[in-house]
């Protein structure tokens, strides 16, 4: 048990994982001597630098993001830093590739390889889109955002261990953000979702920022006697849909949330599966809470308006509970 | 057999193989992407390479890639037909995705320009183990206009990789001739990414081979990537059903008397390699073998409903 912050929580578990084996080693831009934007790989240079696993790449995402599924493809481990989200668009086709590969081969070929980008409102003003939806269209990819540094630490490593091409989302607004505790013991899989708070009136479903804001507002609801249960979803693809549908059985209402604009976000899925499953037990509509179809704004005071805030998901809440 | 004459009676076989292949599936399935004219540059590139070498072939000449590396013909027959009989179940089209566990590197979302990239990858992942195998990215006059092509050769120039680029350049993507899809040289932008590259005659399967043998060495070596250039002409179709009415019938003749088969065919003859009789047999040998597995390969069955297993899509978690 350590106090640490999600980037701590995130650079400890890479770390972590390249001492323990040899084949896992850092990709990206400026990731070397610099160490990375936002101290994103901070200290990997220094331990395993000399040995040639920490590499700093020319600014050629599609290529080094490839780079990394061949390498995956012929025993290694790659972890690639893409820097930002908004990259995302320049590497798709080589996680429309990556993703099939397993299937294609009949099983034959697995594809180890974490892509890590950084993303979301925060203190770092720029560079906040949240593209990750993108991806729920390709077989074969997961898709990984946690809420906080002791699951930043323990998905962080099972990425690194799972056998598929991962996107593995770091939230710019809960990079930083004060240090909490993380146990290196936790058990290491993709996959399942998290119950963040217990609850029994309706069910909030959210994941890295959004999970904190559902929690803060879950608390000020049951202020006002109403208990709300927080599904942290943890990983986004494929979707713990045996824990999303019991939460929801359970309280009857279901609010979704969506830092993506709503079209075509990836918690339209949540949404889906609830409708399609859960239905007879809702006591109300799903609720989706997510911000307008519009690309993501600069201004402090946009970008607030634009996401869903605290008091928003409170207010969304109540109304569910009519 | 001597050993002196074992690589150009090689070479020779994996030639006519290539053009063999052509003519019986090119006849079943009209989007075959025919060789016809391009033997010489196939057998030349993919001859000799070894066990860990890691190939991301062209797709025109997937097949032969394929069967360079040892896989076997009536498997990736049944594959070009879709049966549930090839290698990993069917599930992809072998005619320009071979088996990765031999090294190859298919172009499983059909996009050209990213297999590039993950040669690099393949190469990254010899040179980190200290292997000295390399990686081969094949790619066409038309694919060298991808960013993704560029991108990495600067990759593998400035990581030193162990990798060999190739150019089949046969002055033609789909109806786009050269001079409407290359400004300048190819050849010329290896020097521009600092590593060595070469032109040579793709219709000389000896040039072709020294070439491959030099920038192959160097990249065993660790002394980093090449390029190479083979000029040669699409003197087949696109695919084998295109009406190619978007080019000079004239020009194809021109190119169809340089047929590289037979000119090797003579200069085996001509400097006593090979007597004509030893040809014959190996054409006759390998159309044998080719009708054989395709015939075989047509009578197996088509894949069933339950073969989409979809719980197939990710890997799980080995024991
Ligand atoms: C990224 C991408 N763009 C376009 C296509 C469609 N396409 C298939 S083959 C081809 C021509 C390729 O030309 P070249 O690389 O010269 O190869 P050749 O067919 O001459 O062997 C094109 C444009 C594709 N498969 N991928």
């Amino acid at each position: 048990m350590t106090r640490m912050t999600f980037q701590q929580a995130t650079v400890a578990a890479i770390a972590d994982e390249m001492r323990a084996d040899r084949d896992v080693f850092v990709m990206g831009e400026d990731i070397g001597r610099f160490g990375g934007p936002l101290r994103s790989n901070a200290g990997l240079f220094e331990e395993f630098g000399a040995e040639g696993r920490v590499i700093d790449t020319p600014i050629s995402e599609g290529t080094f993001v490839g780079v990394g599924v061949g390498a995956a493809m012929y025993g290694k481990r790659p972890v690639v830093d893409l820097m930002f989200l908004e990259f995302l668009a320049l590497v798709m086709q080589q996680f429309l590739d990556a993703g099939a590969m397993h299937y294609y081969s009949g099983g034959t070929q697995r594809v180890p390889l974490v892509v890590r980008a950084k993303f979301g409102v925060g203190p770092f003003h720029g560079h906040a889109y949240d593209h990750h939806s993108w991806l729920m269209n390709m077989p074969g990819v997961k898709i990984v955002a946690p809420s906080n540094p002791d699951d930043a630490y323990a998905l962080m490593r099972a990425a690194i261990r799972d056998d598929n091409p991962v996107l593995f989302l770091e939230h710019m607004a809960l990079y930083h953000a004060g240090k909490a505790e993380v146990d290196d013991d936790t058990p290491l899989s993709l996959g399942k979702a998290s119950i963040a708070r217990e609850g029994t009136d309706l069910s909030i479903y959210a994941s890295a920022l959004m999970t904190k804001r559902a929690l803060a507002a879950a608390k000020v609801l049951a202020e006002d006697g109403i208990s709300a249960e927080v599904v942290d979803l943890r990983t986004i693809s494929p979707l713990d849909e045996a824990t999303i549908l019991t939460s929801a059985r359970k309280t009857g209402r279901a609010l979704v949330l969506s830092e993506a604009i709503g079209r075509g976000s990836s918690s339209n899925d949540v949404a889906a599966l609830l409708a399609e499953q859960a239905f007879g037990d809702l006591k109300a509509p799903i609720r989706r809470l997510a911000p307008p179809n519009i690309p993501t704004p600069f201004a402090r005071e946009l970008e607030r308006e634009y996401l869903p805030s605290e008091d928003r998901i409170v207010s969304a809440a109540k109304d569910l509970m009519g | 057999m001597t050993k002196s004459n074992q690589t150009p009676q090689e070479l020779y076989y994996l030639m006519v193989q290539t053009r063999t292949l052509d003519r019986v599936i090119g006849a079943h399935d009209g989007h075959w992407h025919g060789l016809e004219g391009e033997e010489a540059t196939i057998a030349g590139i993919y001859h000799g390479l070894q066990k860990g070498d890691v190939i991301a072939p062209h797709y025109r000449g997937a097949v032969s890639a394929a069967l360079a590396k040892g896989a076997d013909l009536k498997t990736l027959m049944a594959g070009c037909l879709g049966r549930s009989t090839a290698y990993h179940k069917g599930r992809h089209r072998s005619d320009i995705c071979g088996p990765p566990e031999l090294g190859l590197i298919g172009l499983y979302a059909g996009s050209l320009g990213p297999p590039l990239g993950y040669a690099a990858g393949a190469a990254l992942a010899a040179k980190l183990d200290g292997r000295d195998d390399i990686a081969l990215g094949v790619f066409g006059d038309g694919t060298s206009s991808r960013g993704d092509c560029h991108e990495a050769m600067n990759m593998a120039a400035v990581l030193r990789l162990p990798m060999v680029f190739v150019c089949q350049n046969n002055q033609i993507a789909i109806s786009t001739e050269l001079s409407a899809g290359v400004a300048g040289s190819i050849t010329a932008r290896g020097a521009s990414f600092g590593m060595p590259s070469a032109e040579v005659d793709g219709n000389d399967v000896i040039a072709v081979k020294n070439a491959m043998d030099e920038a192959t060495a160097r990249a065993r070596r660790g002394d980093g990537p090449s390029l190479i250039e083979c000029k040669s002409y699409r003197v087949a179709g696109h695919f084998y059903s295109d009406a190619e009415d978007y080019r000079d019938r004239e020009e194809i003749e021109r190119w169809r008397a340089k047929e590289p088969i037979a000119r090797f065919r003579a200069y085996l003859i001509a400097e006593g390699i090979q007597t004509e009789e030893d040809l014959d047999r190996i054409d006759a040998a390998l159309t044998e073998e080719v009708d054989t597995a395709f015939k075989m390969a047509l009578e197996d069955p088509v894949p069933e409903a339950a073969l989409l297993a979809p719980d197939d899509v990710y890997a799980e978690a080995r024991p």
